[in-house]
């Protein structure tokens, strides 16, 4: 029997089955200066006009004063119901992760149509290699939050849904593109100690470690749960912004870099 | 009929999950039941091995080209394939230039797709297909006009890749994506093709002593791990949390015929399976 014709590298006879790769690793930052920002579903998207239109003029003023953006569009309350519905047809994970492709993109063409006459450019997961260019030419690239994981988005214990959606895709996003902070806008000044809107005693958190934060294991929290469980591992996303955008002036101010809302860190 | 809510601001669809936090522990188990639908159970994942069998060359392909070509006309069997050493290759001239995990997880897919071409060729005579990423739903076609159905193993991922427990190589490689694939399918078990007869405690080219498991558990797999591993690490984890399939195979495609009885449902090679399932 003729052997394994093996070329020869570092990895040649790594099993690759684990993290055993003992290697000079110093990672490069594909486009560090990109700004992305996720517009929130159920919070920003399904409250309209009211909402999003304020959002859109900020994003367009930092647009203007150089800030290269790159907007990401949550889904929201459709989600939410064909998650449900879905759900009691027992469908595995993966099937519903598919199915919640389809309204973020609904949503990003929405956003797209709004923004057309200010460089607006509805791009797809796998066109990342042509944002140089949309950049440069002053474009705001508006793409879905959703990762492409689809039927292969793996099960997590005691839940159907999904474990990464729009704002594990801002994350990802981020940390492929070499990106610092990931700025999600909601319609919450941040973190609180419980749901806001359901529990009024909640109190808002400015700062915290992500490690600080699994450790008070709160029965809910503003962003996706493996968010704040890759943040520790991440090479470049070492931060997570939380911004009000009902309120004016938030956006911008985070889109420019400063401390507003919750800041969540690594 | 469902009703449009107003009243907060936000226009919401009433249902189950209205104005619920998709990350409250509660609404989310309020989604879960004890099992998944099944929805292809009598089919089998077959997975070829990149180096263990590819990267030998014609003496390991062409034998088991012939094997499959008469084995496909009795069984409703997807094939995916590893990339191999070139994979390997790929990996570590993306991570000596310092490439995001993400940017390592894009350029991979295209070795084991090479992989995928040459084993089509040699089986497109006897009834096989590339299949496209998700094209899912032409199942029923394919296995109707007995065509089997060549799969793309790497999962769709790419830049999206999340970081690693340990390191930069990307976790989620082809065993993941061929595992995925069948779970989420729930297909009736996956057989990996290798070049030793099962799974080993340690590495059997290197340990004279090295034990072979016959039949065991996933359960026992995960309390006591093999120091070496012929699988990825991912998909017994990923496993351990699923729901539909509860048999993976692993038999030596060098020697004639173990697949095909892997097929037909006798014990060969190493069999894991999950959950007190025969």
């Amino acid at each position: 029997m003729s052997e394994r014709r093996t070329i020869e590298s570092t990895l040649a006879h790594s099993t690759l089955t684990g993290s055993n790769a003992s290697h000079d690793y110093r990672p490069v930052a594909v486009m560090p200066d990109v700004r992305v920002v996720k517009i929130g579903g159920q919070s920003i998207m399904d409250r309209g006009r009211a909402a999003l239109f304020p959002i859109l003029d900020e994003i367009i003023e930092a647009r203007k004063r150089g800030i290269q953006v790159v907007v990401l569009v949550g889904g929201g309350t459709r989600a939410r119901h064909i998650y449900a519905i879905a759900s009691e047809l027992e469908m595995p994970t993966g099937v519903i992760a598919t199915l919640g492709k389809y309204i973020p993109m609904q949503n990003a063409r929405m956003v797209q149509m709004l923004l057309a006459k200010h460089g607006g450019l509805y791009i797809l997961p796998d066109d990342f290699e042509k944002l140089p260019l949309y950049l440069q030419l002053g474009c705001v690239p508006v793409m879905s939050g959703m990762p492409p994981f689809g039927y292969w988005e793996k099960r997590e214990e005691g839940s159907r849904i999904p474990p990464h959606r729009t704002d594990a895709g801002v994350f990802l996003s981020c940390e492929f593109l070499g990106a610092r902070r990931a700025i999600f806008i909601k319609d919450e000044d941040g973190l609180y100690t419980d749901d806001p809107k359901k529990t009024p005693s909640a109190t808002h958190i400015p700062r915290i470690t992500a490690k600080e934060l699994r450790e008070r294991n709160l029965p809910d929290v503003v962003v996706e749960r493996v968010v704040v469980d890759y943040l520790p591992r991440a090479r470049w996303c070492k931060e997570l912004q939380i911004v009000n955008g009902l309120k004016p002036g938030q956006v911008l101010a985070a889109l420019e870099g400063k401390d507003v809302g919750t800041i969540i860190s690594a | 009929m469902n009703k449009l809510v107003g009243g907060d601001g936000r226009t919401h669809i009433e249902s189950r999950l209205m104005r619920e936090s998709l990350q409250n522990k509660q609404v989310l188990s309020g989604t879960e039941s004890d099992r998944d639908v099944q929805i292809f159970p009598d089919v089998s994942m077959v997975s070829i091995g990149g180096q263990s069998i590819f990267d030998r060359g014609k003496d390991a392909i062409l034998p088991l080209v012939a094997e499959l070509a008469e084995v496909k006309k009795r069984h409703k069997m997807v094939i995916g394939v590893g990339g191999g050493t070139r994979v390997r290759h790929t990996m570590s001239v993306a991570m000596d230039l310092g490439l995001p995990t993400g940017g390592i997880a894009q350029l991979v897919g295209a070795m084991e797709e090479l992989n995928a071409i040459l084993l089509n060729a040699l089986l497109a005579p006897h009834g096989s297909m590339p299949m496209q990423r998700d094209h899912f739903w032409d199942l029923p076609l394919y296995f109707d006009a007995g065509i089997t159905p060549i799969a793309i193993s790497v999962p769709p991922f790419h830049f999206w890749e999340p970081p690693p427990l340990e390191g930069a190589v990307p976790m989620h490689g082809s065993d993941f994506g061929l595992f995925q694939m069948a779970e989420v399918l729930g297909f009736k078990q996956i057989i990996f093709v290798k070049d030793q007869d099962g799974l080993y405690d340690r590495d059997p080219a290197l340990h004279a002593d090295a034990k072979k498991y016959g039949r065991v558990t996933l359960e026992e797999l995960i309390a006591h791990p093999p120091k070496e591993n012929i699988l990825d690490e991912e998909l017994y984890r990923t496993w351990a949390e699923a729901k539909n399939i509860k048999r993976i195979v692993i038999v030596n495609g060098l020697k004639q015929g173990e697949l095909t009885k892997a097929l037909d449902g006798e014990d060969v090679g190493t069999v894991i399976t999950k959950g007190g399932a025969r």
